[in-house]
């Protein structure tokens, strides 16, 4: 039955696996819990799940260019405890563009040993992830930041603040999708990334700059981070050296889950932007449903490998592998 | 790193060999789970170095193993090499540091565990064991929310990093007790903040989000319970929510001094240092001494908070 569906649905539908899939759980969540899908929360998790949602923004782009961005945890510690220690002592005005810039220096890093030198990947950001994780803890040296006046400073706007009712990490959030798909989709350099990521040969023949495409995708890793940031210290108010540990196994997994291609060189914003939603309401629906923790690791498992699954069903038209 | 190391090990032995003239002095080795990694283990080691310079009759040799439990082991080997008297550590993997402990338990060198405790396995091979008592703590946390609540209320717990064993201890020390006590006090759910403050805080919108009434919060630590804090502001229900936490942290003595925070359990890591130095001498001056020492992890409230010290932390 299935199969043929799959079948019948066409091209159109069958790229759709993500969405059918979420809209599933929503259905299934909100059955099992009527506070599921009341407007505050369905703004609470948007709001939650923004500063994961920015930074899958950059990796998205990273991968889809044919590469992985495993530092962008320790670069979310980095790029918060400088921002919030910055904070007092130079003012938020000032302590912004120098975490901006500090932070990107780290994506250039990134960018020079895997763009222009073709480090591999996996094994220059897994570096950056211990490496920069070192650099927050002698810059702090080990000591816990925070923002001494959290009710007087306009840096509350970017993680607590609101516009027309809409809070504003959720304006950032979906503002940046939107940008960035727009750039991936319509732009040479959306195309370009594509190329690079899809057959790295070919787009050196065809004449694409593949050095420096790969040296952007990490630069714009840096600055979601950067902005990931901004929004995690005012939201917190303070920050732990450690806070983004973990979190780039999370960026991941809701890349995946969004069907962007590991192998590089397909992908999408806006379905990144939906496999980060279904993650972060799983989390929310198993705690309303009042599940244990453990329940939570289990289920964000299965539901990734079943998505994925649907995924490839999909493209390929049927469940099973044609051969057996 | 390595050689500073070297260095450190080499004078330590210069200094060694110019104390053996005087008998009474004692030589102690320490060997630290992460210094720097954050500030109570940095103060920890400052304290530590304080008290043993403030002892004449007291020489010592400071290591870190820098949260590497390979490193330590050798650490230990190097230190009984050098013939040291007694040996503080800080494990970095209580499981994996047995057979170290034993080895020099073997070797005639007494080992003082300081902090966290070692597994179960290696408690005979240690001469003791200096430092909080997390189920205490637990405990502690439990009575303040029961005086607080008037014994009648629904709260909800959130709980540091799964697996973790003062996580656990914690849990369970209040849990215990809460039953005991305050059988009026119902816990609604418990939930892991994994001792991250942003985690905390998104745990407890969605609890908000759930329950429409909670009276009070007890978290693992402050910088979760703060977490927790922030949401239910954000929410517009902090007023009159109880918010009690364990392991005082700079960000939560300042709620309690804004009367937003009611109480957390006061750890000092001058306090741990001290307690380990002095553990460990009494155990060289042939005294007899408990295997599970602890020092005093007292409460704070907003009503006693100015008997102490802000936290470092």
């Amino acid at each position: 039955m299935l199969l043929t569906r799959l079948k019948a649905g066409g091209p159109a539908i069958a790229k759709q696996g993500i969405l059918v899939a979420f809209i599933v759980f929503m259905i299934a969540f909100s059955l099992m819990s009527d506070r599921f899908l009341s407007a505050d929360n369905i703004m609470s998790v948007f709001r939650q799940s923004a500063i994961i949602g920015v930074m899958a923004i950059g990796v998205t782009i990273v991968v889809i260019g044919g590469n992985l961005d495993l530092s962008v945890g320790s670069m979310l510690s980095f790029a918060t405890v400088l921002v919030v220690d910055l904070h007092d002592k130079i003012g938020p005005e000032l302590a912004i563009p120098v975490m901006i810039m500090a932070t990107l220096c780290l994506g250039a890093i990134n960018g020079f040993l895997i763009g222009i030198l073709r480090l591999n990947s996996l094994i220059v950001t897994l570096g950056m992830l211990s490496a920069i994780q070192g650099l927050v803890l002698i810059y702090s040296g080990g000591q816990n930041v925070d923002i001494a006046d959290q009710s007087g400073t306009w840096f509350a706007v970017f993680g607590r603040g609101a516009v027309f009712g809409i809070a504003t990490p959720i304006i950032i959030f979906l503002g940046l999708a939107l940008i960035f798909h727009v750039i991936m989709t319509t732009m040479p350099f959306g195309r370009r990334v594509h190329a690079v990521g899809g057959n790295p040969t070919a787009s050196v023949f065809s004449g694409i700059p593949r050095s420096r495409i790969v040296f952007m995708t990490y630069l714009i890793s840096a600055l979601c981070v950067a902005i990931a940031a901004i929004i995690l210290g005012s939201r917190v108010m303070g920050s732990q050296n450690n806070v983004g540990q973990g979190y780039e196994l999370q960026v991941l997994a809701a890349v995946i889950l969004g069907g962007t291609s590991l192998l590089g060189g397909s992908g999408s914003i806006l379905r990144t932007v939906l496999g980060v939603l279904m993650l972060a309401f799983i989390q929310n629906g198993l705690i309303l449903m009042g599940q244990p923790y453990y329940t939570q690791w289990l289920v964000t498992w299965a539901v990734i490998i079943v998505a994925v699954w649907l995924d490839v069903a999909a493209k390929r038209g049927r469940l099973f592998s044609p051969i057996a | 790193m390595r050689n500073s190391m070297r260095l450190l090990l080499a004078s330590c032995g210069t200094l060694a060999l110019a104390g053996a003239a005087s008998a009474d002095t004692v030589r102690i080795g320490i060997t630290q789970n992460n210094v720097g990694i954050d500030s109570y283990q940095t103060t920890y080691e400052r304290a530590f170095i304080e008290a043993a310079d403030a002892n004449p009759d007291v020489e010592v040799i400071v290591l870190d193993a820098g949260g590497d439990v390979a490193r330590q082991i050798s650490q230990m080997q190097d230190l009984i090499q050098q013939n040291v008297d007694a040996i503080i550590v800080w494990p970095t993997d209580g499981q994996a540091l047995v057979p170290a402990v034993r080895n020099a338990h073997r070797e005639g060198v007494p080992v003082i565990v300081t902090n966290s405790n070692i597994a179960e396995a290696g408690m005979d091979f240690i001469a003791a064991f200096s430092g909080p008592n997390n189920i205490q703590q637990g405990i502690y946390s439990a009575e303040m929310m029961c005086e607080a609540l008037d014994g009648e209320g629904q709260i909800v717990q959130i709980t540091g990093m799964p697996g973790y064993t003062t996580a656990i201890e914690r849990q369970q020390g209040f849990d215990d007790r809460l039953a005991e006590l305050c059988p009026g006090v119902t816990q609604l759910d418990i939930q892991p903040g994994d001792w991250n403050r942003e985690r905390a805080q998104r745990t407890m919108e969605t609890l908000l989000t759930r329950f429409d009434n909670i009276d009070g919060v007890y978290s693992g630590d402050d910088n979760m319970g703060v977490g927790a804090l922030n949401a239910a502001l954000a929410a517009g229900r902090a007023e009159g929510m109880v918010f009690i936490g364990a392991t005082n942290f700079a960000v939560g003595y300042d709620a309690m001094e804004r009367g937003e925070y009611w109480g957390s359990v006061y750890q000092s890591p001058v306090d741990d240092a001290r307690a380990a130095l002095q553990t460990a001498l009494d155990v060289l001056a042939g005294e007899d001494v408990p295997k599970l020492n602890y020092f005093d992890t007292p409460k704070i409230t907003q009503e006693n908070m100015h008997e102490f010290d802000r936290p470092v932390f």
